[in-house]
């Protein structure tokens, strides 16, 4: 049955779903906090209340992990000129979640590096990444990417380029990735990199518009297709395993 | 040609062609200083990974008369397959300069100081436009020849060569170089 979840409940449903559990699951804390502070001033008390909503709450990374992610992703493909960067496409909601799933294995090796990492920010920079300046954060980035970070007594393990390559990977991933999984909100990266989309058939005509670049995206994910999603694929897959 | 001016050569050019490649070593000696480092003298970690990794401040005299434009290479000969593993490469620098300040600019993006207005960084051992600082393995140190090179032209040449294509470019247009040589080593 829970294999049918998907045709029955749409992948928007879904997320929304996901959505309001993550501001049900943020709101008691935020009220813990306002009782802790009983004393504080009533417009101190809001504010608290109106970050705790803001801040998404996390599956797998913890929110240190998650605002310094945030803030290495956000160098690594940023809002510029070109468009919406990492940040808008929820990399970082992508990498949280596929840690608990596809990139579980990745899960030691993000505590680790993120050790190491902001052990290496504050000792050759002053403080951690996310109150570094732009430019010192590009400069960290550069070291840690080229394993010139790697000796520097910060305990990377192994080469500090291989937590660099791993974090881009995943960042790539939940940009450009099917937003299925978490990433790619709203299809920014699709937009950013001109990708029209998943179609199951291509017309003379639009074959024709893609080659001019002026085919309009669809803005649908593989599993938004009635055809094709994780449970018919993976029955259909189950049924040949069979020979049936 | 015998058997041993062949070895010669070869080892000439292993151990010293590249040492050599950039330096065509012309008579007139430039001296080349730095406030924050000195020849034979360990580095600060603030021009290393191991510190916020800024290009160091450099000063130079006694530049040839007909000196057209400057260019400044950071190499070192005990890394790199082959030798050397170029740090630094910045060039275009106007023949009234008299050094370079610290803190160069990593953002491809962002001017020059007015000082050294039209200077451009060429490629270093990790493909980057910018200075990166030593990072030697742990074990001994490593020498950084911070070379300065008169030129008797005002090349116009493009952004990001690589060492390669800027030795081809100063071939026959150096009149006078001079270096600095700090150390740096990791435990």
């Amino acid at each position: 049955m829970s294999d049918e979840q998907p045709r029955i409940i749409s992948r928007r449903d879904l997320l929304r779903g996901v959505s309001i559990a993550a501001l049900a699951a943020a709101a008691p804390a935020s009220l813990d906090g306002a009782l802790d502070s009983a004393a504080a001033p009533a417009e101190a008390v809001q504010q608290t209340a109106t970050s705790a909503v803001r801040r998404e709450a996390y599956e797998n990374l913890t929110a240190v992990e998650a605002d310094t992610l945030e803030a290495i992703v956000a160098r690594l493909i940023p809002t510029d000129a070109n468009g919406p960067g990492a940040t808008e496409a929820r990399a970082v909601h992508y990498i949280d979640r596929a840690l608990g799933g596809a990139l579980a294995s990745s899960r030691q090796a993000y505590s680790a590096g993120f050790a190491a990492f902001d052990r290496y920010c504050r000792m050759t920079r002053g403080g951690p990444f996310v109150e570094l300046s732009t430019t010192d954060q590009d400069s960290v980035l550069i070291d840690v990417e080229s394993g010139s970070a790697t000796g520097s007594g910060a305990g990377f393990s192994g080469s500090s380029a291989q937590f660099f390559g791993m974090v881009l990977n995943h960042t790539r991933q939940g940009t450009f990735g099917d937003p299925y999984y978490g990433g790619n909100a709203n299809y920014v990266g699709w937009d950013l990199i001109g990708y029209p989309g998943v179609r199951t058939s291509v017309s003379a005509a639009d074959q024709q518009l893609m080659e001019k670049g002026a085919l309009k995206p669809n803005h649908r994910s593989a599993y938004d297709n009635e055809m094709f999603n994780k449970a018919t694929a993976r029955n259909g897959h189950g049924e040949h395993q069979h020979g049936d | 040609m015998g058997y041993r001016t062949v070895l010669a050569a070869v080892v000439a050019m292993v151990f010293v062609g590249p040492r050599a490649a950039l330096a065509q070593a012309p008579s007139h000696k430039i001296v080349v200083e730095s406030p924050t480092m000195k020849t034979g003298e360990t580095m600060a970690k603030e021009y290393t990974p191991d510190g916020r990794n800024i290009s160091p401040p450099m000063t130079w005299s006694n530049l040839p008369r007909g000196t057209r434009q400057i260019a400044v290479v950071c190499e070192d000969f005990d890394a790199g397959t082959p030798p050397p593993w170029v740090h630094w490469i910045i060039y275009k620098i106007p023949p009234t300069a008299t050094g370079l300040p610290a803190n160069l600019p990593i953002d491809t993006a962002a001017p020059m100081p007015s000082e050294i207005a039209g200077a451009v960084h060429g490629y270093n051992g990790w493909r980057r436009p910018m200075y990166r600082g030593p990072a030697p393995p742990a074990g001994k140190p490593h020498l950084y020849h911070f070379v300065v090179y008169a030129l008797d032209a005002a090349l116009d040449l493009p952004p990001r060569l690589t060492r390669a294509e800027l030795h081809d470019a100063l071939k026959g247009r150096i009149i006078g170089q001079g270096e600095m040589v700090p150390t740096y080593q990791r435990n």
